[in-house]
């Protein structure tokens, strides 16, 4: 028998290595499409990414589902080449081309291997500005798009989300409608309204595109500069309803959603959210971590996974958009415990409101937020994601390089008043998708 | 024209073997200010015995309750507070745990780990046992039970592996057994298999192989070897069915899966299959994607997969029928398409594009420290050695349409696979897309 292993006392942790965000080159092509470039040389690959004010928020009101199809059908044929020489292109090239739509963007994203850069960026190109909306894909795809739908609702975690959105900003405002559209207008919308909508929104100026990855600069630039040169224009600002309240109108009511047999309750209880612009949003960012950031340690999971093991997961999140977002807590719990588990949310969220949280949980939060930044840099996608961000809501370029300094200055009253503004029970509605909850 | 491509995407690393028989790797990339630790032992769902299947996997969820000197909650507090996450997960053949820290804090993870290597048992009790069990049937709920075609999975594989082989069974385990299993299961389990002789530990990031080596040593050089396992029961024979079912779930379009046991992981065949799987269906362009969704419009969606197995590797298609279609339909189709492949009309160019949409993923997915420490870890402890990595990555480019062809024709044969068609239930047939 070897001798029993003996206690080691713990190690003892010293500074932290200064974090290195990305120094990207900003500049502008000749015809307005606003460029950030950030080069990193350790993998062969460069992501690409074209945001356009083109998400469902500009798409006309009696046509939802228009922008997601216009997104859908870039890759389905251009003026140059078919459907089916176009994808045998990319194919062949081990490339991904595609385009993303959400509300208040389109985003065409384009993931290359070092050695079809060139070639990759003229498909990009070709793709977002001159697609030709063939008749027979128009109609494939919206077929496709109204089975989707249809599958969507299969599951009721999405019957949850999108009940949710619905009640935290109701129908009048594009976050409260779908940004993939309705069954009524995908099926409504002609080939010309989506030939119109690229023509009117899918402008450069206004645009940015954010590249990352294994490129030399110069080449690049001059790359992007033939690809786009054919484009032109700007595209109409984007109309968002005047601003919200702070507190949705269905605020303080349980909208239930029977389900049948089903093995768990989904649960979300969501609420108004903060402006990505505002110096409120870090401070909500670590109010929001120590509710439920964190699956393990966040109050939510602590109390409804760690103590009780009545769920897999518990979370919330606010999310950030071009208008004001939303703030919304979600789990998926054991069916017969569907009302306790709502009541212990919400005590957890109206104790956040109502007592400070002791410096300990404070600065763990705030620690983890900044000493975890360098993972949030480390691939191209991420650091596109990142760099995205400062684009998509006109936050100043060097926003990360004050990240740190901004959540260390976060205090306890900072939180408790952002959660008694945010997360108090009166503020928010609650939406229960499950079985036998009465 | 681009018709050549780079040299593979090469993981370079070094391995160190301690006293005690657990293995120690160092892949260096001073990239970002991090380091990844990787955890990995030689053990998973396929360990277990029928009646206590999920073990491997409810003995993860334990293994975050505590050990003696870091009790219930210091794990994850003291890793935040550095700026670290961890996590573990158990597959078939391993369960790992792992830990990304800013580099000044390689410690923290490494005395953590020990911590729960040689100091796990006396904090294991009833309450931490009950709680996690709650949390593991609730994550089958919410993972299988509460999804549209959640239960497939675990059907296909009961039906492709006949006998009680040990992938028969489903990793997360059945309620039946989840709810039957004991304290004593899980210390045996545990005191069998997480030991330094069954364990891989990767370093990966912003360290020097001599200072991982050193760390090491220092951390886990002490604890015993663990007991001599035998190595998994590895069959030339794969099995072979030929098996047709149908169930029925909650969902609105009827979806057919297909699956076959092939050659396991690493083996040249294994890799010209998994080029056939890119070459099926990754892409519009691709041979499945075309003549199910994009021409013959019979599907909504069409997948393949190859799992990166031991005992034996794992072949799935699976497709969702467009409404109004005919499952059987899609069925042939997919029939259809793999004769066409082994009858032998592939052509190079098609074989150099799948081979690239492979490099793009192998390039996207090995982006991180975290996910580069995973897959050497994997290799260690699947294929014996962490450059086996690079063996595997470099086989890609020997293979040929004609491997690709023979593939097909032999492994993916209808007399040796298993069918599942689900059905909508009744409620769900009344609805229609439009």
């Amino acid at each position: 028998m070897p001798p029993s292993p003996v206690f080691l006392p713990a190690p003892s942790i010293g500074a932290p290595p200064a974090p290195r965000v990305p120094r990207p080159e900003r500049y502008t092509l000749s015809n307005g499409l606003r460029v950030v470039a950030a080069r990193m040389g350790e993998i062969p690959q460069v992501v690409l990414r074209l945001a356009i004010s083109a998400g469902s928020a500009a798409e006309p009101r009696d046509r939802p589902g228009t922008a997601a199809l216009v997104g859908h059908l870039l890759t389905e044929g251009t003026e140059l080449h078919t459907a089916q020489e176009l994808n045998a292109r990319v194919d062949y090239l081990g490339a991904l081309l595609h385009a993303n739509v959400g509300h208040d963007y389109a985003e065409a994203e384009a993931v290359l291997l070092h050695e079809t850069l060139e070639e990759g960026i003229h498909l990009l190109a070709e793709i977002v500005t001159r697609p030709s909306f063939p008749d027979a894909e128009v109609e494939r795809i919206r077929n496709e798009s109204l089975d989707a739908l249809v599958a969507r609702e299969d599951e009721p975690g999405n019957v949850a989300d999108d009940r949710v959105s619905l009640e935290v900003f109701g129908a009048d405002h594009p976050y409260g409608r779908p940004y993939f559209g309705t069954a009524e207008g995908i099926a409504g919308v002609t080939r010309d309204e989506l030939v119109e909508f690229h023509a009117r929104h899918y402008r450069p100026a206004g645009a940015y595109l954010v590249a990352a990855g294994d490129f030399e600069p110069g080449a690049l630039r001059e790359m992007l500069e033939a690809a786009f040169a054919g484009w032109a224009g700007e595209g109409p600002a984007v109309e968002y309803p005047a601003e919200v309240g702070d507190t949705p109108e269905a605020a303080g009511r349980l909208v239930v959603f029977p389900w049948e047999a089903a093995a768990q309750s989904e649960i979300r209880i969501a609420g108004r959210g903060i402006d990505r612009r505002s110096p409120d949003w870090v401070r909500g960012a670590v109010a929001n971590y120590i509710l439920g950031g964190s699956t393990i340690t966040g109050r939510l999971g602590a109390n409804l996974r760690e103590e009780k093991g009545w769920t897999y997961g518990a979370n919330s999140a606010f999310s950030a958009g071009v208008a004001r977002g939303g703030w919304t807590a979600h789990t998926a719990v054991d069916v017969e415990v569907t009302a306790d588990a709502v009541e212990e949310m919400l005590r957890e969220m109206r104790r956040m409101a109502e007592e400070p949280v002791d410096e300990a949980e404070l600065r763990r939060a705030r620690d983890a937020m900044v000493l975890s930044l360098p993972r949030a840099f480390e691939t191209p996608g991420q650091v596109a994601s990142r760099l995205g961000t400062l684009e998509a809501y006109g936050l100043p370029h060097d926003y990360w390089d004050r990240y740190p300094a901004a959540v260390q200055a976060v205090t306890a009253e900072d939180v408790r008043r952002i959660a008694s503004e945010r997360f108090h029970p009166d503020r928010v509605v609650r939406v229960v998708v499950g079985d036998g909850v009465a | 024209m681009q018709d050549t491509h780079d040299a593979p995407f090469r993981i370079e690393s070094r391995t160190q073997v301690l006293r005690n028989g657990m293995r120690i790797v160092a892949h260096e990339d001073r990239t970002a200010p991090l380091v990844a630790v990787h955890l990995m032992y030689r053990v998973g769902s396929r360990d277990e015995r029928p009646g206590r299947t999920g073990l491997a996997h409810l003995l993860e969820h334990l293994m975050f309750e505590g050990s003696q000197h870091a009790p219930k909650g210091d794990f994850d507090d003291l890793l935040e507070r550095v700026g670290g996450t961890n996590n573990g997960s158990t597959w078939l053949d391993r369960t790992n745990y792992y830990e990304t820290v800013p580099s000044h804090a390689v410690e923290l993870p490494l005395w953590l780990e020990r911590d729960r290597m040689a100091f796990f048992l006396p904090t294991l009790n009833e309450e931490t046992l009950e709680v996690q069990r709650g949390v593991v049937i609730n994550e089958r709920r919410q993972s299988f039970e509460n999804r549209p075609y959640g239960m497939a999975d675990e059907r296909l594989h009961e039906l492709l592996f006949p006998g009680g082989h040990p992938y028969s069974w489903p990793t997360i385990g059945y309620t039946r057994d989840l709810d039957a299993m004991t304290l004593e299961d899980a210390r045996t389990f545990y005191s069998t298999y997480y030991t330094a002789g069954n364990a891989v530990l990767v370093f990966a990031g912003d360290i020097a192989a001599e200072d991982a080596f050193a760390l090491a040593e220092r951390y886990f050089g002490d604890l015993p070897s663990g007991p001599v396992l035998p190595d998994p029961a590895r069959s030339d024979a794969l099995p072979s069915v030929g098996v047709r079912e149908t169930m029925e779930d909650a969902v609105s379009f009827p979806r057919t899966y297909r699956a076959w046991a092939v050659p396991g992981y690493g083996t040249r065949d294994w890799v010209a299959l998994d080029v056939l799987a890119y070459l099926l269906a990754d892409g519009e362009s691709s041979r499945l994607q075309r003549a199910l969704v994009r021409e013959g419009q019979l599907a909504q969606d069409v997948d393949t997969y190859l799992y990166p197995t031991a005992l034996c590797g794992i072949f799935g298609i699976v497709s969702t029928a467009r409404s109004g279609v005919d499952v059987d339909t899609v069925d042939a189709a997919i029939r259809h398409v793999l004769d066409s492949v082994a009858r032998g009309d592939v052509g190079e160019d098609e074989v150099l594009g799948a081979v690239r949409r492979v490099r793009r993923d192998h390039v996207g997915q090995l982006a991180t420290v975290e996910e580069r420490a995973d897959a050497l870890a994997y290799a260690a402890t699947v294929l014996g050695d962490a450059e086996a990595l690079n063996r595997v990555s470099a086989l890609y480019d020997e293979i040929t349409a004609e491997d690709v062809e023979r593939v097909a024709a032999q492994y993916l044969d209808e007399s040796r696979g298993v069918t599942l068609l689900v059905l909508p239930d009744e409620a769900e047939e009344v609805q229609d897309a439009a």
